[in-house]
């Protein structure tokens, strides 16, 4: 058994069933994704199951080494793997990124994805930091939830939202990406499936009570997701707030700079008691397409603001 | 199952014990397990605790009175262990988890399963012989592997107890599997933590493990590792147990079994718990799963 497995990805123009390999476009302990073509030429992305510590490729070989010792744990792998890819064969809508393909080659497996050109939110907050706009929060969110709508509906749950995983066309429009945490919520052998977080974007029920995961838990990390637009990084992790909650509601944090509604609904969805945030996707949807306007109260408290501001600087 | 065991764990030469041992066993399964908290992070101690309460419990619950899975049991224990020391210290709000090596063994069917983490040890003797033993987690043996430096260097080395793997912190462990390894009457495992092994080194810990019963090699051991280790001697740990059934002896109406050489027999083994074992995917459930995601994506395409 080698100490440090490091594999290595398939070659640049190898034929993979029907496609070419151009190159690898990222890689994680689970996968390797590529940018590959098909025989029309198409771009795809191509995700290969291979977990780093169970399996091994050396370079000039496709196929990995895998000990018989690692068998049972690859297999256990696989099986998560195939969620992914039945969770997202159910689901076809524009704002979901699509699977295309299906196949199993060089003793692992492979899910072939539509490719998107763009960049990822979490590249975008990087790159405008601080600077986006409310517009720019609604417009995506909203068409970000009706993806989601659409995964809620089938009774699946995505659990792993947050910027890295949501990619912005070209075009503006989002895309929910990396379903590899997805579970089919009324799978009763969930317990068998580790669980997997990001701090910052997590719900605290995926922390604690885990088991107790609803749409709910989705929307928390929505509502981190938009709160780390606002703030240029993620917000504070769940499980320390259940500690202390030292975040700084975006009420307070922003006020003025964006409309209290749109961070009224932010904090609405960070809420760590789940059945104090939006119950469903549509509840958030209608909240978020809500046109900031000025109340009758605000508009009372604009003209005194103004009468004293008059009066301190005549 | 029949076995002899015998367990210590002591302080050294430290102001504390960070190293946590148990084992546990039902009818038909055995569990043996050290983990040593690494020094130089917090709360090294809280980690091997945790590890330790962990994988028994798991263990208490999942062997009734057999594991379905040995190696899955052993992968998915560890891994869980890293994940609950990586809660309780966010939970907590400690500023960095704190981390722990581990290792465990599992008897079942007079067939040894073992997982580690870091640099403690499984030794496995028949006879006088050392069978095989875990490679430790660490930049020197890895330098040891590569042949740039040798066992002597090794020895010696100034980052000898970095190491690159262990549970909790924020890289998710490797952990190693063993093989299945069928044991015979006599045979001989010991786990150890660093502080054991390293002032006594292979040939002594293989020597004085093979001349005695567990019960009386042990505390010799512990001893004669204290002693070398000196003025700043680690925390000493070690378990160790000898097997008193064998697993040529279980099946007697199979003769070419005892004649068969040992890696056959841990390959076939290997062989059908791919085949028929409750975790195991056949060639069929794989191909019947892509089918079925094929056609999901037919289904709903425009």
């Amino acid at each position: 058994m080698l100490p440090q497995q490091i594999n290595q990805p398939l070659p640049s123009g190898f034929r993979l069933e029907s496609y070419r390999i151009d190159h690898q476009l990222s890689l994680g302990g689970f996968s390797i994704v590529y940018l590959a073509h098909d025989e029309a030429g198409t771009p795809v992305a191509i995700k290969e199951y291979l977990p780093n510590a169970l399996a091994l490729r050396t370079e000039g070989s496709a196929v990995p080494a895998i000990g018989n010792e690692h068998l049972a744990a690859f297999h256990h792998g696989m099986k998560c793997f195939f969620e992914e890819g039945r969770a997202l064969a159910h689901l076809n809508h524009p704002n979901v990124v699509r699977v295309l393909n299906f196949f199993r080659a060089n003793e692992t497996v492979y899910l072939v994805m539509q490719y998107e050109r763009g960049r990822t939110l979490q590249d975008h907050i990087r790159m405008h930091k601080g600077r986006l706009t409310e517009a720019f929060v609604r417009n995506v969110f909203s068409r970000l939830l009706n993806g989601l709508r659409e995964v809620h509906t089938r009774k699946m749950l995505h659990l792993d939202i947050k910027p890295a995983n949501i990619y912005l066309r070209n075009d503006g429009t989002p895309v929910l990406l990396d379903f590899g945490a997805a579970r089919q919520t009324l799978a009763s052998d969930a317990k068998t499936l580790k669980p997997m977080y990001t701090p910052g974007f997590a719900a605290p029920e995926q922390f604690r009570h885990r088991g107790t995961l609803g749409p709910g838990t989705d929307i928390f990390s929505i509502g981190a997701s938009m709160y780390s637009c606002l703030a240029g990084s993620p917000p504070l992790a769940a499980d320390l707030r259940l500690e202390r909650d030292r975040l700084v509601p975006a009420t307070k944090r922003w006020a003025g700079r964006y409309s209290q509604q749109l961070l009224e609904t932010i904090d609405w969805c960070m809420r760590l008691d789940y059945s104090d945030r939006p119950q469903s996707v549509f509840v958030l949807q209608r909240a978020l397409g809500e046109r900031p306007r000025l109340t009758p109260a605000s508009r009372w408290l604009g003209a005194i603001r103004q009468r004293l501001s008059d009066f301190i600087s005549p | 199952m029949k076995f002899t065991i015998y367990q210590e764990s002591r302080i050294g030469k430290r102001v504390s014990n960070q190293d946590r041992i148990a084992y546990c066993y039902s009818r038909d399964a055995l569990l043996m397990l050290i983990a040593d908290g690494m020094g130089g992070h917090l709360h090294g101690e809280l980690a091997a605790h945790i590890a330790v309460q962990t994988i028994a419990g798991s263990f208490k619950r999942e062997a009734r009175p057999a594991l379905r899975d040995p190696l899955l049991f052993l992968s998915r224990a560890l891994t869980h262990a890293h994940q609950t020391i990586n809660d309780v210290a966010a939970n907590r709000g400690l500023p960095e988890a704190p981390r722990t090596t581990c290792i465990a063994c599992v008897v079942q069917k007079s067939v040894a399963y073992w997982a580690h983490a870091g640099d403690s040890r499984l030794y496995l003797l028949r006879g006088q012989r050392l069978l095989a033993q875990t490679r430790d987690h660490s930049r020197v043996q890895m330098m040891l592997d590569q042949g740039l430096i040798d066992a002597a260097d090794a020895a010696a080395h100034p980052a000898r107890n970095r190491v690159f793997s262990c549970l909790g912190g924020n890289h998710a462990p490797q952990i190693d599997l063993s093989r299945e390894t069928p044991l015979r009457t006599g045979d001989i495992i010991a786990l150890c933590s660093d502080g054991v092994w390293a002032p006594l080194g292979n040939d002594l810990l293989v020597h004085a493990l093979a001349d005695a019963n567990p019960m009386l090699s042990v505390p010799r051991l512990l001893d004669l590792a204290g002693t070398r280790a000196g003025e700043n001697g680690d925390n000493l740990s070690l378990i160790a147990m000898q097997w008193d059934e064998s697993y040529a002896g279980n099946t007697p109406g199979n003769v070419s079994t005892l004649t068969m050489p040992l890696d056959a027999v841990t390959t076939e083994i290997g062989e059908a718990g791919r085949e028929h074992g409750p975790s195991g995917l056949s060639e069929d459930d794989i191909e019947r799963t892509i089918n079925e995601i094929r056609t999901a994506i037919q289904k709903f395409s425009d």
